[in-house]
């Protein structure tokens, strides 16, 4: 336990460690100011969670219509959600992107070759973390300049684990039949924009605010319809 | 960096050499023949006299003698008595050991001494070996020229057979073989760094560096199934080697990166591992 300095020294640079056990001392107090903007350990609050509260947490996003999402996280809000699930769903948008373009080409002429495209990868990391990062924030300064309370990291949590649903629907993206993927994409598209939706509502329920929660709706369908347009054409 | 950790690393990294020192003593005062417990002296431990006159050896025991220059087969430790204290143990200290009079060797002697603890550190982490259990503690001497060759060569052989396949003008190959690398090497590069940073955000005991070296030093599977892939065109064949070395990369990287963390969090700090080796795994096959 004593020999990991980085937890300890890294931008404190100073002192000896005691032999205690002094890490866990700084992960109780994280430096305030630009210091800990810097320190890695003050984000450790927002990945404190276990491997169940993830699946359990994962389970509940795929149930459009419960809404209670917020008062499941209330106590810890996890950002570990937002970034593996994101990345999760660029390696799949990127690589089953190229599987299905292929698989329907072949259907149409079978002497077509497997190319890879690297530019899916591009698309897809520039698409899914912008859009998990830029929406929740332009909400959270919405709600904001509306007046309404709001917090920014249960927000990226919700909008993180709102895009789970479309990892599982990439694999049933496979088939080439265009008419079930539309059908496919659709359903998974308002799984997704209920999710967000009437969570959303059920957060901003003091103040009156339909047309936000709307707008959350049809800003999670065009990402659906966006990764149908662009990655499974 | 590096630097910056030396101060605090010092105490407790003495009492961690003392350790050593002691299982030396008891080694060679007990059963002579025996060879050392873990492994060939690292550099930094040829520093060792300086360091015993601490406050943690004051015991029984006489005063330890300098490792056995036996043990130390693939790497020249100095027959030069201790070395001026001062300088070299804070480069000691940061585990980046080089013999204290480097400075007049010829750069051969360098250069051999650089791969020979990259074989070494290579053997320690993919192959089976005895120390799999906590390789934290095995792969001290770690460096970072290892995997910085392992993924500039991984992103090579990626785009040299993105390369080999295409038929096209001149400046959309280059455009699409530079493309191929960087993507490579930026996820590679990226990936290991971010993994880190997650198993510190999960709240895991880890050395920045070290993992880094170690994730890189799991890309050697990975590289060998490049390798294979680029050889032969098979379509089933690519898809069994790039699995078999999957399964092998993931299983190098398992132990350090499961111990690092609580075990009710092990599953999420493997994951990414996991997400990362599957998606390079792709790209090898993918590509070509």
């Amino acid at each position: 336990m004593q020999t990991f300095p980085p937890n300890n020294g890294g931008e404190r640079g100073r002192g000896y460690q005691t032999l205690g056990s002094p890490t866990e001392g700084f992960e109780q107090q994280p430096a305030n100011g630009w210091k800990g903007v810097f320190n890695i350990l003050s984000y450790t609050q927002y990945f404190n969670v276990d491997t169940d509260v993830v699946l359990n947490r994962l389970i509940s996003s795929l149930n459009p219509i419960a809404g209670d999402f917020f008062s499941k996280i209330d106590a810890n809000p996890d950002l570990y959600g937002l970034i593996w699930i994101s990345t999760t769903l660029v390696f799949v948008l990127a690589s089953f992107g190229n599987c299905a373009t292929y698989l329907m080409e072949k259907r149409s002429d079978s002497t077509t070759s497997w190319s890879f495209d690297v530019n899916y990868v591009n698309v897809a990391a520039g698409s899914v973390y912008g859009y998990a990062i830029v929406v929740p924030l332009a909400f959270f300064f919405l709600l904001q300049y509306l007046g309404a309370n709001a917090s920014l990291v249960r927000f990226w949590c919700l909008w993180g684990y709102s895009l789970f649903v479309f990892i599982l629907a990439s694999f049933l993206l496979l088939i080439p039949v265009e008419i079930l993927r539309w059908i496919i994409i659709i359903l998974a598209g308002a799984a997704s924009a209920c999710f967000v939706a009437l969570n959303l509502r059920s957060y901003t329920e003091g103040s009156n605010l339909p047309l936000m929660v709307v707008a959350a709706f049809f800003l999670q369908m065009a990402l659906a319809i966006f990764i149908k347009v662009w990655f499974f054409p | 960096m590096s630097h910056s950790d030396t101060v605090p690393l010092h105490q407790s990294s003495q009492s961690d050499i003392d350790e050593i020192e002691n299982l030396i003593n008891a080694s060679v005062q007990s059963a002579p023949a025996r060879v050392l417990p873990a492994r060939p002296p690292s550099p930094p431990r040829a520093s060792i006299p300086v360091v015993s006159s601490s406050p943690f050896i004051q015991s029984n025991l006489p005063p330890p003698p300098p490792p056995p220059p036996s043990t130390s087969s693939n790497q020249k430790v100095p027959s030069a008595p201790a070395p001026p204290p001062l300088p070299t143990s804070s480069i000691a200290g940061s585990g980046f050991g080089p013999a204290p009079n480097t400075l007049t060797e010829p750069v051969w002697d360098t250069i051999k001494r650089d791969l020979s603890r990259i074989v070494s550190n290579l053997k320690l982490v993919v192959f089976p070996n005895p120390y799999r259990e906590d390789p934290g503690k095995a792969l001290r001497d770690w460096d970072l020229w290892g995997p910085f060759f392992f993924i500039v060569f991984l992103g090579l052989a990626l785009s040299w057979s993105a390369s080999v396949k295409k038929v096209s003008t001149d400046t959309v190959l280059f455009n699409l073989q530079s493309e191929v690398f960087a993507v490579a090497f930026a996820l590679l590069a990226a990936g290991a760094v971010i993994l880190t940073l997650n198993v510190l955000l999960l709240g895991g005991h880890i050395i920045f560096f070290q993992s880094l070296s170690l994730l890189g030093y799991c890309l050697f599977p990975l590289d060998v199934g490049a390798i294979i892939c680029m050889l032969n065109d098979n379509v089933i064949l690519k898809i069994i080697v790039v699995c078999v070395t999957l399964a092998w990369s993931s299983w190098a990287a398992y132990p350090f990166m499961s111990s690092a963390v609580n075990p009710r969090r092990k599953a999420l700090a493997l994951y990414p591992v996991f997400l990362m080796y599957v998606s390079v795994g792709f790209l090898i096959i993918a590509i070509d």
